[in-house]
């Protein structure tokens, strides 16, 4: 294609972005703030494709504009619409908040452009090329994020799992929804396996082809927000002392094999290079199961209210005498 | 190959997951990875004696492509430090919330905060540090908010945003370097970093996103009320570690990655936030109503006093000068972690008995609860810096370097901030000495007092006496001598 | 001419200030977590440019920038939840 299309083309991309980043933030209007939000959110995965990121819209998609747009969703829907109608900044701070914003972008931009033309753009994309086909996977982002740069991502397991276990700390879920009707019930049917499936496949793809644990397990999670839109309280997760579990998988999967290891004279989370694919596949598996249950757990917004009591240690106590 | 290094991080991480799939046992995972820590701890920092600097290719893949764990004398102090303090809170924590669930609901959170700690204190990697310090924000908020009452849950909202609003401005400056070095691994980027646009406004994004988590003037707004209306053992982690790590990057930053493209009015600029801490934060201490309070806003103080050192460091030749004062740092920011735990300990154990921690209605703790007044006092000894403590030799390093310096506006300074602190310190004491009744009947001993026991002993007595140890950690092969007590 | 990663890396730089800038003037506190996630999407925007340098040497982009961006989502998504949650239990404290 003519490269100055793909300049204009590129041009109304930036603007469109610059311009809904700038009504959602800008707008008074909550509920409207919100759905500017969420176009942002499609149209920024619509950039990631542009810019040759098809993993970073994989997961756009699924979590920034699908998870957060849930999350985001449910809390308007318990906000209080009249909204407090804040206090008109004093102009003296306005002004020199505009002033500040204005010199920083300067300053950032500046950098930017002379960071960008410090280099000759290859910076550590030759030593993943080099290493690509030690690391048991082809997909290159998917060799940085579970091999290359897996201890980043054993610590990123941990932020969601501290993310969720804050808000399981704060208190009970917030009530469920009312049984849907039968329109929406059929769509749930039918949409609730297909997610699953998708799920799985995004898993499996992820080693050869954009995908991997993260977005699939966003899928999953899509499929509990919707069980939970059709008035299924506990959004199909299984009882607590089982969802204790699944929480820890992902982590103890990585743990485990990253000890494991060592047993055997290799570095912490340095895989033998033969059973790289094995390993990743194991760890990206528990994971995905790990990430759907924590999001699913963040959008339901605490234990699920039918079995509020069993998050808690007393009827956990008795489940676990019945087992 | 150092897997070593991989300890401090996994242990704490696998007892959070232990707490969380077994919680009616989490008080023992909980403490045995607190343990289990320290042990692993210990043994790195002497491997440091030994070999100076540790590094771990994590992953079998070298620096750049992979990420490195590296430690020198001063994490590895710091890493010490962190461990013990957060066996002790963490021991306190288990008198402190007498719910199992409370506990059940701490313990995971608590040791996924201390995984996040080591894991910053031992990251060789920017964006690495970028998700410690993510994990290490969402986990203090989530612990700040358990006490679950409003004004917690307020502070706890601002924490997290002022926090997020940091994090992603470090991020931005991490994204310039890579863009204009190629790498995120410090030791190589100390290698190639030049005096460029990039190379300011990137230093510029990432330290501005530090000061805010490390709370120095004027962006120490957050600090008191999330630190003073936390449960008291967090307070304590977050007054004497979280804090301090984000200062300890700063350190890395500005003395081993970017010293070539730093101005002395730069570090002059720093020095200055620390001054303003210093008298701000002694002055609102002073004037502060609540215990809890005052000792957050001693906090903001204590920190400014560790900025100071920065434009004095930068303005010593390399040598024997520089490394006393380097180690005075560490034991300047080892002696008050220690301390202000020990204070916020204390603090809890009267507010839990007293249901109240109003400074002028302390009257008959001293009578009430011997052993935490004595806590206090310690703890107080060494805030203010009276010898034996750690504090006294670390100010007085500080003095002496920076008139050689030339840099006689500390002086004043510190000499204001010590007077401010001797008048906090004081009050409370004086209060705690009075007549009354208000902590309630007295009581000879109780085992909620003995883990702030231990930090207000290390803090006074075997830092101040084993200072020396210190410079030999912090600065291998140095002679100390000259500043033993 | 201007090539993509400028286009879009200043649209980042843009985004994430005025994020920035609406973090610190608006009020509540959902408009505020829209606010902070539209400032990093500016950051992230910034990394991914960044990255779209390399396709000129290497016929790829630099998968780097694109792992650490997942990592960077995630993360985003989880600060939400959790700002979410304190934010419900704050309103909740205030009816009680």
């Amino acid at each position: 294609m003519n490269p100055l299309l793909w300049m204009l083309l590129d041009l109304l991309l930036a603007a469109m972005l610059l311009g809904l980043g700038w009504a959602a933030v800008a707008t008074r209007d909550l509920k409207r703030g919100l759905a500017l939000f969420i176009a942002f959110g499609l149209l920024l995965a619509l950039a990631w494709a542009r810019l040759r990121a098809p993993d970073l819209a994989l997961a756009e998609a699924a979590i920034g504009a699908g998870i957060a747009g849930a999350l985001l969703l449910a809390a308007l829907r318990s906000e209080p619409q009249d909204g407090q109608p804040a206090a008109a900044p004093s102009r003296v701070f306005l002004l020199t908040l505009n002033l500040f914003s204005v010199l920083l972008a300067v300053a950032i931009a500046w950098a930017l452009l002379s960071a960008l033309a410090m280099g000759d753009g290859v910076r550590l994309a030759q030593a993943v090329t080099e290493h690509l086909s030690q690391s048991g996977v082809s997909n290159p982002v998917t060799a940085v994020l579970l091999n290359f740069r897996a201890y980043d991502t054993l610590l990123e397991l941990a932020v969601i799992l501290s993310a969720v276990l804050g808000v399981l700390a704060l208190g009970p879920a917030r009530p469920g929804y009312r049984l849907p009707g039968p329109v929406l019930y059929g769509l749930i049917r039918w949409l609730v396996p297909l997610l699953i499936v998708t799920g799985g496949y995004l898993l499996w793809v992820g080693a050869h082809a954009p995908g991997g644990a993260f977005q699939a397990g966003a899928t999953l999670a899509a499929a509990a927000v919707l069980l939970r839109l059709g008035g299924v309280d506990a959004a199909g997760l299984p009882a607590a002392v089982v969802s204790r579990w699944l929480l820890a998988a992902g982590l103890l999967a990585f743990l485990a094999v990253g000890l494991l290891v060592t047993a055997f004279g290799y570095g912490f989370v340095q895989y033998p290079p033969d059973l790289a694919a094995g390993l990743i596949l194991v760890i990206e598996s528990a994971a995905t199961l790990s990430i759907a249950v924590a999001l699913a757990l963040a959008y339901i917004g605490g234990w699920p209210s039918r079995r509020a009591q069993s998050g808690s240690l007393h009827t956990h106590t008795t489940e676990g005498g019945t087992h | 190959m150092n897997n070593l290094l991989a300890l401090p991080v996994v242990l704490p991480l696998l007892g959070s997951l232990l707490a969380l799939v077994w919680p009616r046992r989490a008080d023992w995972a909980g403490l045995g990875a607190s343990v289990a820590a320290f042990v692993a701890a210990g043994h790195i920092g002497a491997e440091v004696m030994r070999n100076a600097t540790l590094e771990l290719a994590v992953g079998g893949w070298a620096p750049g492509l992979g990420i490195a764990l590296r430690a020198d004398g001063l994490s590895a102090s710091l890493l010490l430090m962190s461990t013990l303090v957060a066996l002790a809170a963490g021991l306190y924590a288990t008198t402190y919330f007498a719910e199992a669930q409370k506990r059940a609901d701490f313990w995971p959170l608590w040791l996924l905060m201390i995984t996040a700690l080591h894991a910053l204190l031992l990251s060789g990697d920017l964006f690495n540090i970028y998700v410690t310090l993510e994990l290490l924000g969402l986990a203090a908020v989530a612990l700040a908010a358990l006490g679950g009452s409003r004004a917690a849950l307020q502070a706890a909202v601002r924490y997290l945003t002022v926090g997020l609003l940091g994090s992603l401005a470090f991020l931005t400056g991490v994204g310039l370097i890579y863009a204009g070095y190629g790498t995120l691994d410090m030791v190589m980027l100390a290698g190639r970093v030049d005096a460029e646009p990039a190379t300011w406004v990137a230093l510029a994004l990432m330290t501005a996103g530090l000061l805010i988590k490390s709370a120095l003037f004027p962006m120490h707004f957050w600090l008191p009320s999330a630190h003073a209306n936390a449960p008291a053992p967090v307070s304590a982690a977050l007054s004497a570690l979280v804090v301090k790590a984000a200062f300890y990057l700063v350190l890395r930053l500005w003395l081993d990655v970017f010293d070539v493209a730093l101005s002395q009015a730069s570090a002059g600029l720093l020095g200055l936030l620390g001054a303003s801490a210093v008298i701000w934060g002694s002055w609102q201490a002073y004037r502060a109503e609540r215990l809890k309070l005052l000792a957050a806003y001693s906090t903001v103080a204590q920190i400014g006093y560790l900025f100071l050192f920065i434009p004095v460091l930068l303005a010593t030749e390399p040598g024997e000068a520089r490394d006393l004062l380097f180690g005075a740092l560490v034991l300047f920011a080892l002696t008050h972690g220690f301390s202000k735990s020990a204070f916020f300990l204390g603090a809890g154990v009267i507010l839990h008995r007293a249901g109240h921690d109003r400074i002028a209605e302390l009257g008959g703790t001293a009578r009430a609860l011997p052993v935490t007044t004595f806590v206090l006092a310690l703890a107080g000894i060494a805030l203010i810096g009276l010898p034996p403590s750690g504090t006294f030799l670390a100010k007085w390093q500080l003095m002496t370097s920076a008139i050689a310096a030339g840099q006689w506006l500390w002086i004043p300074v510190i000499a204001i901030g010590t007077l401010l602190a001797g008048a906090y310190v004081f009050r409370v004491l004086g209060h705690a000495f009075g007549p009354g009744e208000g902590v309630g009947p007295s009581l000879a001993w109780a085992r909620a007092e003995l883990p702030a026991l231990l930090l207000a002993l290390v803090a006074t007595a075997v830092l101040g006496l084993g200072a020396a140890q210190v410079w030999t950690m912090v600065v291998p092969g140095s002679n100390a001598e000259g500043v033993s007590l | 001419m201007l090539s993509a990663e400028i286009i879009y890396g200043l649209t980042g730089v843009g985004l994430f200030t005025l994020g920035l800038r609406a973090t610190l003037l608006q009020a509540s506190l959902l408009a505020r977590i829209l606010a902070i996630n539209v400032c990093g999407a500016g950051v992230f925007l910034m990394f991914v440019s960044i990255a779209y340098q390399g396709l000129a040497q290497m016929q790829v982009p630099d998968p780097v920038p694109h792992a650490l961006v997942l990592t960077g989502i995630v993360v985003a998504v989880s600060a939400t939840a959790l700002a979410l949650a304190l934010g419900r239990r704050l309103r909740e404290s205030k009816d009680e």
